[in-house]
C-alpha cells in the first residue's frame, strides 16, 4: 500500500531520463497499478468498517447491545448474534475472494515482462560515474520507475505513458493500436524528436541520454500532452504526438525505445479508469429505506406500548407491585415505560430480520449461477460461458431502462468484408441472398479458389464465379474497376520474412477493398512516392503517380492520378455515391440509374457503399491543371479553396465504374437484439469512439436509425454557442414552435426540467435520433447546457456519441444516471469502455477478446452482445420478478409474525411478553420459513423463458418499478397487520372461556404460544404455496419439509426427553402433546388460516380478472396451451429498405496523402525522387506540421518560455 | 469456487434440467372456476362448521357465580395482610333450574389477574419443581429467598400468588338436608405436568427433603403441607399447585378446580335443585381490582363453550360465500368484454 502515501498535489512534473536517484525525490508513483481495495492486515478493520456501514448491519448491532443489558433484554442474545455473525463472515468471505481475484490480475499485469534499460551491476549503482554501463534487461512492469529507459517490441503493450525516443522506423516514426484507450483500432503514427531519433538502438548513448522532461501532471485527457525535453542545453516542445499511452499496442515497428514520464495509477489509461465504486442495486437501496421506516415504526410501536406501560403500571401495575413483587420498591411507571420501549424494540426487531439479508445474498448468488450456467448464453466458437463477475446487481438486470453501447467489438465484429459489387450496371457476389441468412450459407458455399492469385488471403470470402469469369474473360471495365482497388487509397505494403503481404491501413474499409483487389488477381506490392506498383493479373506493372487528391470530409471522396506504362493519365476516383454521381459524364445516365439501384439495395442490406469512377485525362490537359496547382500551391492567400476548386475542376466527367459494398460486419443477432430491447421500451445509445460516419452506418446497420425516423439532429459545433445554438433547434425542431425554451442560457432548474420532461413525453410523437460528436459533448455537458441536451436526448429513439472519449462516456451515463433517475447498463469490450461500464449501474464486458480491462471491470460478462437479450429478458427479469416477489412475501412474512406481540402488548400489561416461545422465534425466519421463500425466489418462474424473449414488452414493469416499491411494500405490510389481527385474535376470542376436551384448562400461555405459532407457520406456508407459481420438485420439498420440520422440532422441544436434560431451557413440556390433541385447536387454527389467506385469494382473483396484467395474460394463455408448442414471435424485421449511404468513412481526419507523397515513411532506402509536384505538397505544408495544428494542443510559445524559465 | 480440472476441458455448462432452469414443474395458475368454487366450498364448510359449534355450544350448560362483591365481609379482612391466619367462610346459593348431564367440571375463574406478565411468568425455577435441585432460585427473582436468607420452595411469583380458596359445592336436597357434591381433584392438571415437569425431591420423607427451604412469604403452610393426607398430591405434585403454576394467556381466566365424582345422586351429572358453595376466602381479589367466580360446567365434543368459535365460523362462512357470489358476478360481467391478449 505504498502508493496511499500522500503528498501534495502534482502542479507539473519533472523527470529526468536514466537517472532515478533524482527522480525519487519527487515521490513518484511507480508502475504499480492496484485495483484491490484489502491487504491481508487492512482486510478486517476496512471490511468490517464497510460492512457496518450498512444501514442494517448497524441495526443488527445495535439490537444486540440492547440485548445484552439485562433491564430490558426480553430476548435471549444468541436469537441476534448467531444470525448476525454468520453474515458478516460471509459477506467478509465473498469480499476476500473478489478481492483474491483482483490482487492476482494486479499480479499478472504487474508481473508482464518488459525490456529496460538499467544498471547491468547494482553494486555500481551508488557511483555515479559508473551509471553509463547500463544494459537492456527484462523487468517486471511494476519495477518500472518514470525516467527509465524501456525498449518496445513489436506486438508489445505498452508499460508505462513513454517519450518516444527513437523506432526502428525512418523520422523516428512509430505505429500505435490505441483500441484499448479508445476503442479506435486504424493504426495511428507517433514520431520521436528528430534530436532523440538519431538515437537509434544505440544502447551507450541512450544509456547516456540525460534529458529532463517538465511537463503536465498526471490528468486523464487521452489527446493532450504538453511538455518540454531540455537536453544538450537545447529545448524541445513535447505534445501528444511524442508520446505513447499505456494499453497501446506497439504495430508495425519491430522496435522503439521510450522513456516513462507517467507510470502506473499516473498513466492516462488508469487515471481513465475511474474508481471502483461499490455498486447497489436500487432494490438495495430501498430496502435501506424501508428498514429506516420500519425502524421508525418500532419507534412508533415501541413508544405507545411504553405509553401503554406507564399507564398500566400506573393504573393497575401497582396494585399487582404489592401483590406480586411485595419485596420491591415503589417503582417509578415512567422509568418502567422507558425500559419496556426498549425491550420492545428488541421484540419487534424481526420486521426486519436479519435473515432476509443472508436470503436476498443467496438468492441472487443462485441466480449468477443460472446466468453462468446458461447454455444459451454460451459461444462455442470461442467457448466462452456467460459470467455473472458481481453477484449482488442481478434484480437490476429486469430494470434497465438505457443501455449504452459501444460499438466497435460490440455491435461490430469490427472486421470489413468486401461483400459485393455493381461493375457496369451488374452486380457482383450476390449468391446467398436468395436464401436470406447469409452467414449459415456462406459456410455451406465452397469458398472459391482464387487460382489467379496465389496471394490470395484465405480468411476472404465472396462466392461469386461470375465476377471470376469476367475476371479471366478480359471485360475491361471489370479489370479497370480492380485496378482501381489497387491503386486508390492509401495503404501501404510491406513484406515480411515469409515473403507475405502485409498491409498496413489506416482504415479497415481500405484495407477490404484493397484486399478484395488482392484476391482478385490485382495485387498492390508497394509504393514509393511516386509510384505504385501492381501485379495485375500475374504481371508486375508500375504506374507512375502524378497526383494524390486527398480525402477530407467535405470532399468525400479520394482520387490518385497516374500515369500507366502505356502513358495514358487517367484519375481514378473514388467516394461518395452522392458526390460522385454529381461529377459524373452525362453519357452515363443509364449505368448511373442502374448503380443507383445497385447502391440502394446494398444499402438496404446495411453494407457501406462507395462509388467507383475513373477518367481518362490527356497530357496536355493534365500539365496545365498541374501547373495551376503548383501556382495555388506557392499562394499563400486563399491557398486550401484553390487548391480545392482545382481538384474540383479536375475531377469531374468522370465515367462510372461501379460501386462496392463493404460490411461492416455486425456481431451475430444485434439487430434482433435491437429490436428486441427497442420493443422492452430499453432505450439504446451508442457511445463509441469511432468517426461519425461510421457510427451512423452502424446505426443504420442494427436498425437504430432507419428512413422512417421524422429527424435525426445531427450536432457537430465546434464552439460552444454553436453547440447551443444547434441543441436549441433540434429542440425546437422537436417540441414545434408552440413550446417557449430556454436558448441554452438560462440554467434549468433539476426540478422544472424534470417537470417539463413529464409533460414533453406525451407531446412528442414519432422518431426521432440524435447524434452528437465528442467534440460538442464536452460543451453539451457543460451544466447550463446539460439539461437541454438530456431533454432532447431523451426524447429520441436512438442517440449516437461519436468521438467520445473514454471519460465522456463515463460522463454521459452519469448524466443519464443522474438527472433520468433510471437504471442505466453499458456494454463495451475495450479499455476504453471502463469507465463508462464503471460508472453505470450495470457494467457488461464482452468477453473472449484480447483485452480484459473490460470484463474485469464488469459486472457481467458475455462473449456476445446478442446475448444482452437473454441477460436483460429473461434472467434479468426473473430475477426482478422473483426478488420482488421474495421481498413482498419476507415482509409480509415477518409483518405477520411479529405484530401479533404488538396486539398482544395490550393484554399482557404491557410487560414484553413475547406471545412465542424463545426458540419459535429464533428458528422461525431460520429454519422454519426460510426454504420455501429462498426456493420461490430462486426458482419461481411466471412465464417461460421463451415467452419472456417473445413479448418483450413483459420487461416493462420492471422499469417502471411496479412490483417492489413503497406502495407495494405498504401493501405486504397491510397484509402482514391483517394476518397479525387474525392470528392474534381468532385464538384470543377463542381461548376466552376455553376448556379442553378433557374439561382440563387450554388457555393457558404455553397453548396460546403453540397455537399462534402453528397457525402462522401453517398460515404463511398457505401463503407461500399460493405465490410459487412454479412448483418444482424442490419447492415440494421445502414447503412440505418445512411444515414436517415445524412440527417434529416442535414435538422434539416438547419432549420429555429433551426437558429432563434441559429444564430451564424448554419449559413448553408436554405442551404440543397435549394443545394439539384438542379439536378446537385445531378448529382454530384452520378458521385462523381461512381468514388470513381469503381475502388476500379474492383480491389477487379480482385484480387478475379486473386488470389483467401482461403477464397474467401470457400465464393463462401457457396454461391453455400447455401442449401446445409455444408460439414463435414473428421475426423480427430483420432489414429494412433504406435510403443509401455512402460511407466514405476512412478517417476522420486527411488521411495518409502526405505521408505517403512525401515519403517519409518510406524505407529510406529508396531516395526520395522528389518530383516537382510532391515538392510543392511537402513544402507547403508538412505532414507533422499538420497534423500539429489539427491537435488543440500546440506548446505556446508563452508556455514554453515558462517552462523555460523554471 | 468448485471448478476442477475437468471443467476446463469444457467450459460448457451442463445440460442439466437444474442448471438450464428447466425442471419440470407445475405451474399454478388458478383458474377462476378453480378459484370460485375453492371459495363456494370453503365458505359453505365453514357456515357447517360454524352452525355445529353453534348447536354444540348451546348444549352446554354452564353456571359462572361471581363472588367477589358476594363475599365482601371476607374480601375486605382480605384487605388487610395482617388477617392472614383468620379464616374466614362465606356461602353463596344458587338454584340450578336444569340438570347439568355428564360430566361437570369446577373452575375458579379470575377477572383482571395478570398471570402473562413478562416477568411475572419468569418467575419460577423448573430445575427445581423438577426435583433436581431444591436450592435453584435462580430465576425466581424477587422471590428467591426468605428474609433470613433461606432458599424459598416453590420460589418465584407465580408460586407466591396460589390461589388458595377452597370451594365445596352442597346440594340442597331439602331445606334440611345439605349433600356434599362428591368431587374429585385427580386428572385436573396435565399429565406430563404431573408426571414430568413437576416431581418432588426423592427422598423418603417430604420434610426433610424441603429442608433448609423456606416457604412462599404469601403461603400459610410450607409446600411439604399443601396435602398431608395423600403423599401423591404433596409438595410439588399437588395438583391446584401444577393447576396454577401453569399460566394463563390472558388476565382473565378459568382453572380446573375438581371434577364431579359421579357417585350415588350425581351419576347422570348434577341434578336440578338448589346448590350452595361454601368457599373459604384466602386469595385477595381486592388488591388488584380483581374478581373472582366459581363456574360450573358440562364439555361438549370440542370441549368447553366456544361460542366465539361458532360465531367466527358462521361469519367467515357468510361471508366467504358471499365474497365468491360477488366475485362470480363480477367475473360472468367481465368475461364478455375480455379480450384475449393475443389479437
Amino acid at each position: 500500500m505504498f502508493c496511499s502515501r500522500k503528498k501534495s498535489l502534482e502542479v507539473e512534473r519533472i523527470v529526468k531520463a536514466n537517472d532515478r536517484e533524482y527522480n525519487e525525490k519527487f515521490l513518484y508513483k511507480d508502475n504499480r497499478i492496484h485495483t484491490s481495495k484489502y491487504s491481508i492486515l487492512t482486510f478486517l478493520p476496512i471490511n468490517l468498517f464497510e460492512q457496518f456501514q450498512r444501514v442494517a448491519n448497524a441495526y443488527f448491532l445495535f439490537l444486540l447491545i440492547l440485548q445484552l443489558i439485562p433491564e430490558i433484554s426480553s430476548l435471549t442474545w444468541f436469537t441476534t448474534i448467531v444470525p448476525l455473525v454468520l453474515v458478516v463472515t460471509m459477506t467478509a468471505v465473498k469480499d476476500a475472494t473478489d478481492d483474491y481475484f483482483r490482487h492476482k490480475s494486479d499480479n499478472q499485469v504487474n508481473n508482464r515482462q518488459s525490456e529496460v534499460l538499467i544498471d547491468s551491476n547494482q553494486d555500481q549503482s551508488s557511483a555515479p560515474y559508473m551509471k553509463v554501463l547500463k544494459k537492456l534487461q527484462n523487468e517486471k512492469w511494476m519495477n518500472v520507475k518514470v525516467g527509465d529507459i524501456i525498449k518496445l517490441e513489436n506486438n508489445q503493450f505498452v508499460a508505462a505513458d513513454l517519450l518516444l525516443l527513437s523506432s526502428s522506423e525512418p523520422h523516428g516514426l512509430c505505429y500505435i493500436e490505441t483500441a484499448e484507450l479508445d476503442g479506435e483500432t486504424n493504426l495511428k503514427v507517433r514520431h520521436a524528436l528528430s534530436v532523440t531519433s538519431e538515437l537509434g538502438a544505440d544502447i551507450s548513448r541512450l544509456a547516456k541520454f540525460d534529458g529532463i522532461v517538465v511537463c503536465e501532471a498526471p490528468n486523464n485527457k487521452l489527446d493532450k500532452f504538453t511538455g518540454v525535453l531540455s537536453w544538450n542545453g537545447s529545448k524541445h516542445s513535447l505534445n501528444n504526438e511524442k508520446i505513447i499511452l499505456r494499453g497501446c499496442v506497439l504495430r508495425n515497428t519491430s522496435w522503439c525505445f521510450g522513456m516513462v514520464i507517467f507510470a502506473g495509477p499516473d498513466t492516462k489509461l488508469m487515471q481513465n479508469s475511474g474508481k471502483t465504486k461499490f455498486k447497489r442495486t436500487s432494490i438495495d437501496r430501498l430496502m435501506n429505506t424501508l428498514v429506516l421506516w420500519i425502524f421508525g415504526f418500532l419507534i412508533c410501536l415501541g413508544t405507545i406500548l411504553a405509553i401503554g406501560n406507564s399507564i398500566w403500571e400506573n393504573q393497575v401495575g401497582d396494585q399487582f407491585r404489592t401483590f406480586l413483587f411485595s419485596n420491591e420498591r415503589e417503582k417509578n411507571s415512567v422509568f418502567s415505560g422507558f425500559l419496556t420501549f426498549w425491550s420492545y424494540i428488541i421484540i419487534l426487531n424481526t420486521v426486519v430480520p436479519i435473515s432476509l439479508y443472508v436470503s436476498v445474498e443467496v438468492i441472487r448468488l443462485g441466480h449468477s449461477y443460472f446466468i453462468n450456467w446458461d447454455r444459451k448464453m454460451y459461444y462455442s466458437r470461442k467457448a466462452t460461458p456467460a459470467e455473472a463477475r458481481t453477484t449482488t446487481l442481478n434484480e437490476e438486470l429486469g430494470q434497465i431502462e438505457y443501455v449504452f453501447s459501444d460499438k466497435t467489438g460490440t455491435l461490430t465484429q469490427n472486421i470489413m468484408t468486401f461483400k459485393k459489387c455493381s461493375i457496369n450496371g451488374r452486380i457482383y457476389g450476390e449468391v446467398c441472398d436468395d436464401w436470406g441468412q447469409k452467414t449459415d450459407m456462406t459456410k455451406k458455399k465452397e469458398t472459391m479458389g482464387f487460382s489467379v492469385s496465389p496471394q490470395a488471403d484465405r480468411t476472404f470470402q465472396f462466392f461469386d464465379h461470375h465476377l471470376m469469369e469476367s475476371i479471366e474473360l478480359g471485360d475491361p471495365k471489370v479489370h479497370e474497376f480492380l485496378r482501381l482497388l489497387a491503386l486508390c487509397h492509401t495503404v501501404m505494403s510491406e513484406e515480411n520474412s515469409a515473403g507475405e503481404l502485409i498491409y498496413q491501413v489506416q482504415s479497415p474499409d481500405e484495407g477490404a477493398l484493397v484486399t478484395a483487389a488482392k484476391n482478385l488477381g490485382f495485387i498492390f506490392k508497394s509504393r514509393t512516392p511516386e509510384t505504385i506498383t501492381i501485379e495485375e493479373l500475374g504481371t508486375l506493372v508500375t504506374y507512375q503517380l502524378l497526383a494524390f487528391l486527398d480525402f477530407n470530409n467535405f470532399r468525400k471522396r479520394m482520387s490518385v492520378i497516374v500515369r500507366n506504362p502505356e502513358g495514358q493519365i487517367k484519375l481514378y476516383s473514388k467516394g461518395a455515391d452522392t458526390i460522385l454521381f454529381e461529377r459524373l459524364h452525362p453519357s452515363n445516365e443509364d449505368l448511373l440509374t442502374l448503380t443507383s439501384d445497385h447502391l440502394s439495395e446494398f444499402a438496404g442490406e446495411g453494407l457501406r457503399t462507395l462509388a467507383i469512377a475513373y477518367r481518362d485525362l490527356d497530357d496536355k490537359y493534365f500539365r496545365e491543371w498541374h501547373k495551376m496547382l503548383e501556382d495555388a500551391n506557392t499562394t499563400t492567400d486563399e491557398r486550401d479553396e484553390r487548391i480545392a476548386g482545382l481538384y474540383e475542376e479536375i475531377e469531374r466527367d468522370l465515367m462510372l465504374l461501379g460501386a462496392t459494398a463493404v460490411e461492416d460486419k455486425l456481431q451475430d443477432g444485434v439487430i434482433e437484439t435491437v429490436t428486441s430491447l427497442s420493443l422492452a421500451n430499453i432505450k439504446i445509445w451508442v457511445l463509441t469512439g469511432d468517426k461519425q460516419e461510421t457510427a451512423i452506418n452502424i446505426g443504420y446497420a442494427c436498425n437504430m436509425l432507419t428512413d422512417d425516423m421524422n429527424d435525426v439532429f445531427i450536432i457537430a459545433g465546434n464552439t460552444a454557442t454553436e453547440v447551443r445554438e444547434e441543441l436549441r433547434k433540434a429542440k425546437e425542431n422537436l417540441f414545434g414552435r408552440n413550446r417557449s425554451f430556454s436558448n441554452g442560457h438560462v440554467v434549468f432548474e433539476k426540478k422544472q426540467s424534470l417537470e417539463l420532461d413529464s409533460v414533453v413525453e406525451e407531446t412528442v410523437t414519432g422518431d426521432y435520433a440524435l447524434i452528437i460528436n465528442g467534440h460538442s459533448l464536452a460543451y453539451a455537458l457543460e451544466s447550463d447546457v446539460k439539461n437541454d441536451l438530456l431533454e432532447l436526448a431523451c426524447m429520441c429513439k436512438t442517440v449516437v456519441c461519436c468521438r467520445v472519449t473514454p471519460l465522456q462516456k463515463a460522463q454521459v451515463v452519469e448524466l443519464v444516471k443522474k438527472y433520468r433517475n433510471a437504471v442505466t447498463l453499458a456494454i463495451g469490450d475495450g479499455a476504453n469502455d471502463v469507465s463508462m461500464i464503471k460508472s453505470a449501474h450495470i457494467g457488461v464486458g464482452i468477453s473472449g477478446q484480447e483485452g480484459l480491462q473490460a470484463v474485469l471491470a464488469s459486472d457481467y460478462s458475455f462473449a456476445q452482445f446478442r446475448y444482452l437479450q437473454r441477460l436483460l429478458l429473461v434472467h434479468g427479469r426473473w430475477s426482478y420478478v422473483r426478488m420482488c416477489k421474495f421481498l413482498c412475501y419476507f415482509f409480509y412474512k415477518n409483518f405477520a409474525f411479529t405484530l401479533v406481540h404488538f396486539w398482544f402488548g395490550f393484554f399482557c400489561g404491557f410487560s414484553a411478553q413475547t406471545v412465542y416461545d424463545q426458540w419459535f422465534i429464533t428458528l422461525f425466519n431460520i429454519v422454519y420459513t426460510s426454504l420455501p421463500v429462498l426456493a420461490m425466489g430462486i426458482f419461481d418462474q411466471d412465464v417461460s423463458d421463451q415467452n419472456s424473449m417473445d413479448y418483450p414488452q413483459l420487461y416493462k414493469p420492471g422499469q417502471l418499478n411496479l412490483l417492489f416499491n413503497k406502495s407495494e411494500f405498504f401493501i405486504c405490510m397491510a397484509h402482514g397487520v391483517y394476518t397479525s389481527l387474525a392470528l392474534f385474535f381468532i385464538p384470543y376470542g377463542a381461548f376466552h372461556n376455553m376448556a379442553g376436551e378433557d374439561g382440563r384448562h387450554t388457555a393457558d400461555y404455553q397453548s396460546f404460544a403453540v397455537t399462534t405459532a402453528t397457525s402462522l407457520v401453517i398460515v404463511v406456508s398457505v401463503q407461500i404455496a399460493l405465490d410459487t407459481s412454479y412448483w418444482t420438485v424442490i419447492n415440494h420439498v421445502f414447503i412440505w419439509g418445512s411444515i414436517a420440520t415445524y412440527f417434529s422440532i416442535l414435538f422434539t422441544m416438547h419432549s420429555n426427553d429433551i426437558f429432563g436434560i434441559f429444564p430451564n431451557q424448554f419449559p413448553f413440556v408436554g405442551n404440543a402433546r397435549h394443545s394439539l390433541t384438542q379439536k378446537c385447536i385445531w378448529l382454530v387454527i384452520l378458521l385462523t388460516t381461512v381468514a388470513s389467506v381469503m381475502p388476500v385469494v379474492a383480491f389477487r382473483f379480482l385484480k387478475v380478472d379486473l386488470f389483467p396484467t401482461l403477464s397474467d395474460q401470457i400465464r393463462q394463455w401457457q396454461k391453455a396451451q400447455k401442449k401446445a408448442r409455444p408460439l414463435r414471435t414473428r421475426k423480427p424485421q430483420t432489414r429494412r429498405s433504406s435510403s443509401r449511404r455512402s460511407g466514405y468513412a476512412f478517417a476522420h481526419q486527411e488521411g495518409y496523402g502526405e505521408l505517403i507523397t512525401s515519403g517519409k515513411n518510406m524505407r529510406a532506402k529508396n531516395p526520395p525522387p522528389m518530383s516537382g509536384l510532391e515538392k510543392t505538397l511537402y513544402n507547403s505544408t508538412s505532414w507533422i506540421e499538420n497534423l500539429c495544428k489539427k491537435t488543440t494542443d500546440t506548446v505556446s510559445s508563452f508556455s514554453q518560455d515558462k517552462t523555460v524559465k523554471l | 469456487m468448485k471448478r476442477k480440472c475437468q471443467d476446463y476441458k469444457s467450459r460448457l455448462p451442463d445440460n442439466t434440467a437444474m442448471k438450464q432452469q428447466q425442471l419440470p414443474a407445475f405451474r399454478l395458475q388458478l383458474s377462476a372456476n378453480e378459484i370460485l368454487s375453492g371459495f363456494f366450498a370453503i365458505g359453505l364448510f365453514c357456515l357447517g362448521m360454524g352452525i355445529i359449534l353453534l348447536l354444540s355450544a348451546k348444549s352446554i350448560r354452564e353456571v359462572e357465580i361471581n363472588y367477589t362483591e358476594k363475599c365482601a365481609t371476607c374480601a375486605k379482612l382480605r384487605e388487610d395482610a395482617t388477617n392472614f391466619d383468620k379464616e374466614c367462610n362465606c356461602s353463596i346459593s344458587f338454584y340450578l333450574p336444569q340438570k347439568m348431564e355428564g360430566n361437570v367440571y369446577l373452575y375458579y375463574k379470575l377477572y383482571g389477574f395478570y398471570q402473562n406478565l413478562y416477568r411475572y411468568i419468569l418467575s419460577r425455577s423448573n430445575i427445581q419443581l423438577v426435583g433436581t435441585d431444591v436450592k435453584d432460585v435462580r430465576n425466581c427473582a424477587p422471590f428467591k429467598t426468605s428474609d433470613n436468607g433461606l432458599p424459598i420452595a416453590p420460589c418465584g411469583a407465580i408460586a407466591n400468588s396460589m390461589f388458595n380458596d377452597t370451594i365445596v359445592l352442597l346440594y340442597n336436597f331439602n331445606s334440611s338436608t345439605h349433600i356434599r357434591v362428591p368431587m374429585v381433584r385427580t386428572e385436573t392438571a396435565w399429565w406430563t405436568d404431573k408426571y414430568v415437569k413437576f416431581q418432588n425431591p426423592t427422598f423418603q420423607n417430604l420434610s426433610s427433603a424441603f429442608a433448609g427451604t423456606a416457604k412462599p412469604p404469601n403461603w400459610p403452610k410450607p409446600v411439604y403441607e399443601l396435602d398431608e393426607k395423600d403423599p401423591g398430591n404433596n409438595g410439588f405434585v399437588n395438583d391446584d399447585f401444577i393447576v396454577w403454576m401453569r399460566t394463563a394467556a390472558f388476565p382473565n381466566f378459568k382453572k380446573l378446580y375438581r371434577r364431579l365424582h359421579r357417585i350415588g345422586n350425581f351419576t347422570e351429572g348434577l341434578p336440578a335443585g338448589s346448590y350452595s358453595f361454601i368457599i373459604n376466602y384466602n386469595f385477595p381479589v381486592g388488591r388488584f381490582q380483581g374478581q373472582k367466580a366459581v363456574v360450573l360446567s358440562t364439555l361438549t365434543w370440542s370441549g368447553g363453550s366456544s361460542l366465539f368459535l361458532a360465531l367466527a365460523y358462521l361469519v367467515t362462512g357468510a361471508v366467504t360465500l358471499l365474497a365468491s357470489f360477488s366475485m362470480m358476478a363480477v367475473h360472468l360481467k367481465l368475461k364478455e368484454r375480455k379480450t384475449f391478449f393475443l389479437q
